[in-house]
């Protein structure tokens, strides 16, 4: 990989790998049985996603 | 993926139990010197210090999580924060990134272009690998805990 070029991610994509990364470690790190993990993890995904996506639109008035 | 803290130990492994049973002084001294060791492996090298306690899937995971968080941040360019900060915000992001432990110095060479945070990819990556170190430390302050004898 040629991190010299930089890699191109738009911030949708950032934020979904990003929270899908954590999500994943705070499951295996937490949780023991296979069944909970994915479902902490899942509900974690979508916490991650839901407060980022709402906080994105909490600072839309003041774009501008 | 199976678990591996169901599975059976040797009288000498159990440092995944539930809760610390008592023991001798020379045992409980022992034990904690082993945790120090796994604390600081588990920091060097994301995952070892699970690894070492044969916790399979938490180490590999601790491993691929950390390392991708770090190849994408360096390869977004983000900024890789050295011991000559100017200011509190570069000595934290310095600590930050010095919890990916040996990860620091691979980030370092993927970044040959430098770092470039006049985009918001750049912005990101240094967020990444921030994001890297802190989970890392607290992977690394799990697995201590877990050679505690706390539960894991």
């Amino acid at each position: 990989m040629n991190a010299g070029m930089g890699l191109k991610l738009s911030h949708l994509q950032s934020m979904l790998l990003f929270a899908l990364l954590i999500s994943i470690a705070f499951g295996f790190l937490s949780r023991r049985q296979p069944i909970e993990r994915v479902k902490y993890i899942v509900w974690s995904l979508l916490l991650f996603l839901l407060i980022g996506v709402g906080i994105g639109w909490a600072m839309y008035p003041f774009s501008r | 993926m199976a678990d591996e803290t169901i599975a059976p130990r040797a009288p000498g492994q159990d440092s995944t139990r539930e809760t610390t049973a008592p023991g001798t002084p020379l045992q409980d001294s022992r034990r904690e010197t082993m945790a120090y060791i796994i604390g600081v492996a588990g920091w060097l090298v994301p995952g070892l210090g699970h690894a070492l306690m044969k916790m399979w899937s938490r180490a590999t995971m601790c491993f691929l999580t950390v390392g991708t968080l770090v190849i994408l941040g360096a390869g977004m360019r983000g900024n890789l924060f050295s011991s000559r900060g100017n200011d509190a915000f570069d000595a934290l992001g310095y600590l930050a990134d010095l919890g990916t432990g040996t990860f620091y110095l691979l980030a370092r060479a993927l970044e040959t272009g430098g770092a470039d945070v006049s985009h918001a990819g750049g912005d990101y990556g240094t967020r990444f690998l921030a994001t890297a170190g802190v989970l890392n430390l607290l992977s690394a302050l799990h697995a201590y805990e877990a050679a505690r004898g706390r539960k894991a």
